[in-house]
């Protein structure tokens, strides 16, 4: 079943096109990483879908309802969650009180607590540290409380911007264990920007490669992992998203 | 007459005021990025609605006869609407907008709300009584106090704790400091931004109605300018406390009554007519020293 379906979405930034028409669909529990250089759209694309930013032309549809056009708070309503960017963490918020910005959309509160202490558990470190300041977390946890915090609404479908940005390579091995095992867990539908395909091939999934804000490529993230060692192997050491990019 | 303690008191009840008037403009600035102007004029057509509506020099009061127990929710929710009101008509409109034009929206709504009060009460001042029998003074600690002093304390103490409370308890309060810190953040996590900014100016104008009640008990006039004087107060108080943080504003405005009650006291004087000049002197020392603001936090900048 069509968890996500994007139909020839376009974001502009005045007169500067940011996404030139992009159309994908995403199934049910399915996980989709997307790849592409710096300025390829990816953001745009994401911050388009769940309202954060307006497109100029297109439509969006979850689960069969069209959402393109409606407010960020609404699109929340409907199961999708967002973690952005560098994690937008509201840091004079406690870890707990973080977590909890995002019940408030939910008819199930008696299930709050129990899914508070199942982050708790995947991520102990936020438990230790639920009455910090947010602020005072490093990289690696500011970015486990974004993802707990993007679960806490209780989403079918979590997309989450660039996970692995600034973290330690152990961090980031961490950040999408835990990821992969919750989307078992829960049936979720995950859409995840990742510059390498090298990381993304490793938990599996489908791979979709933005450039120009267009997509130019679309296959299995092992393939496309694959592709970019040969090409590291022939040209050496390379910027692993240009190589993706040169390897079509 | 014991003069520290007299000092004391004089600059917190003062302090108080000057807090209550800046964590109004506070609330608001820290969920939407706008420095309301027309904060001062709530508190002005608060203190109007106290009175029967008439051009006359003496005010003959309507909803000021009410007891106590019954006109100060009134009151209170009085504030609340206009500020909701406002909200609604003007600043809704404007949500897109850049801080600019919203903040140059708010001088010309605090504009037509003091023109509508002249049109309809006249531009003299009036003589009012609210409370009279709270001016009589007590002996406290050595130093004779007007009761109203020691309820305005009192009253800002109270205020600041169940504001405090309110944020920290409950479910708004969470979604307001959450919106405060990144509201495109707190939207994307489902936080109705209407509901947060008609929170923000229903407390932001239930403030203003406190603030009116218990200037006009101390000075007994109702001027249709004088929101503006503490507006300016209030301003500053807030961005000397760092604008956008709430302990700042309380602080701060704490800091600029006591300042001024100081000065008052400490100059010479000759040179007491010149007391704000000598406080402004102050301000500007203190904008050169720190321009984030005496009490800003180092907190929120965030980590890659």
């Amino acid at each position: 079943m069509t968890k996500l379906g994007v139909y020839d979405l376009e974001v502009r930034y005045g007169k500067v096109p940011a996404l030139g028409g992009v159309t994908l669909h995403l199934q049910e529990g399915e996980r989709l990483f997307v790849s592409g250089p710096n300025g390829a759209g990816k953001s745009s694309l994401l911050k388009a879908i769940a309202g954060a930013v307006s497109s100029s032309h297109g439509r969006v549809e979850l689960d069969g309802d069209i959402i393109t056009g409606k407010s960020a708070e609404a699109i929340a309503r409907y199961g999708l969650s967002m973690v952005p960017e560098g994690r937008d963490i509201f840091s004079t918020l406690t870890v707990e009180e973080n977590l909890r910005v995002g019940t408030g959309i939910r008819a199930d509160k008696q299930a709050i607590e129990g899914d508070i202490a199942e982050i708790y558990d995947a991520f102990p470190i936020l438990g230790e540290r639920r009455h910090a300041n947010a602020g005072a977390l490093s990289g690696g946890q500011q970015q486990m409380l974004a993802i707990g915090r993007g679960l806490m609404t209780n989403p079918k479908l979590m997309m989450v911007d660039e996970p692995s940005l600034g973290l330690a390579p152990n961090i980031v091995d961490q950040v999408y264990d835990t990821l992969v095992a919750l989307q078992q867990e829960r049936g979720l539908t995950l859409l995840i920007v990742e510059q390498s395909s090298a990381r993304a091939a490793r938990v599996g999934g489908r791979m979709v490669l933005l450039r120009g804000g267009q997509v130019v490529g679309d296959g299995d993230a092992a393939e496309f992992a694959e592709r970019d060692l040969l090409k590291e192997a022939y040209f050496g050491q390379a910027d692993q998203s240009k190589s993706t990019e040169e390897a079509l | 007459m014991n003069a520290v303690p007299q000092l004391f008191f004089d600059a917190a009840s003062l302090g108080g005021i000057y807090a209550m008037a800046a964590l109004g403009i506070a609330l608001i600035f820290g969920v939407m990025n706008l420095v309301n102007f027309a904060h001062g004029e709530y508190i002005a057509f608060c203190v109007f609605a106290l009175i029967v509506p008439s051009s006359d020099a003496v005010a003959v009061m309507f909803l000021g006869k009410a007891p106590a127990i019954l006109l100060i929710p009134v009151l209170l929710a009085f504030g609340a609407l206009i500020a909701v009101a406002s909200e609604y008509v003007v600043f809704r409109q404007l949500r897109n907008a850049n801080p600019v034009a919203m903040m140059i929206s708010s001088f010309a709504l605090g504009f037509v709300i003091q023109n509508a009060l002249l049109a309809v009460y006249g531009s003299r001042p009036k003589a009012i009584s609210l409370w009279p029998d709270l001016n009589t003074p007590v002996s406290v600690v050595g130093a004779s106090v007007p009761l109203l002093q020691l309820i305005v304390i009192i009253t800002t103490l109270l205020v600041v704790s169940v504001l405090a409370l309110l944020l920290k308890k409950t479910r708004v309060g969470l979604e307001m400091r959450a919106a405060a810190e990144n509201f495109t953040m707190a939207r994307l996590l489902g936080v109705r931004a209407n509901v947060v900014i008609t929170g923000a100016f229903a407390l932001s104008g239930a403030m203003a109605a406190a603030v009116a009640m218990i200037m006009v008990t101390q000075t007994g006039v109702a001027d249709v300018r004088m929101g503006g004087q503490i507006m300016l107060v209030a301003f500053i108080a807030t961005v000397i406390g760092g604008l956008g943080s709430l302990p700042g504003a309380v602080a701060a405005g704490f800091l600029i009554g006591a300042v001024s009650v100081v000065l008052q006291a400490a100059l010479p004087l000759e040179a007491r007519p010149f007391r704000d000049a000598f406080l402004y002197t102050l301000v500007i020392v203190s904008l050169l020293l720190r321009p984030q603001g005496l009490f800003a936090s180092a907190s929120a900048k965030p980590r890659v």
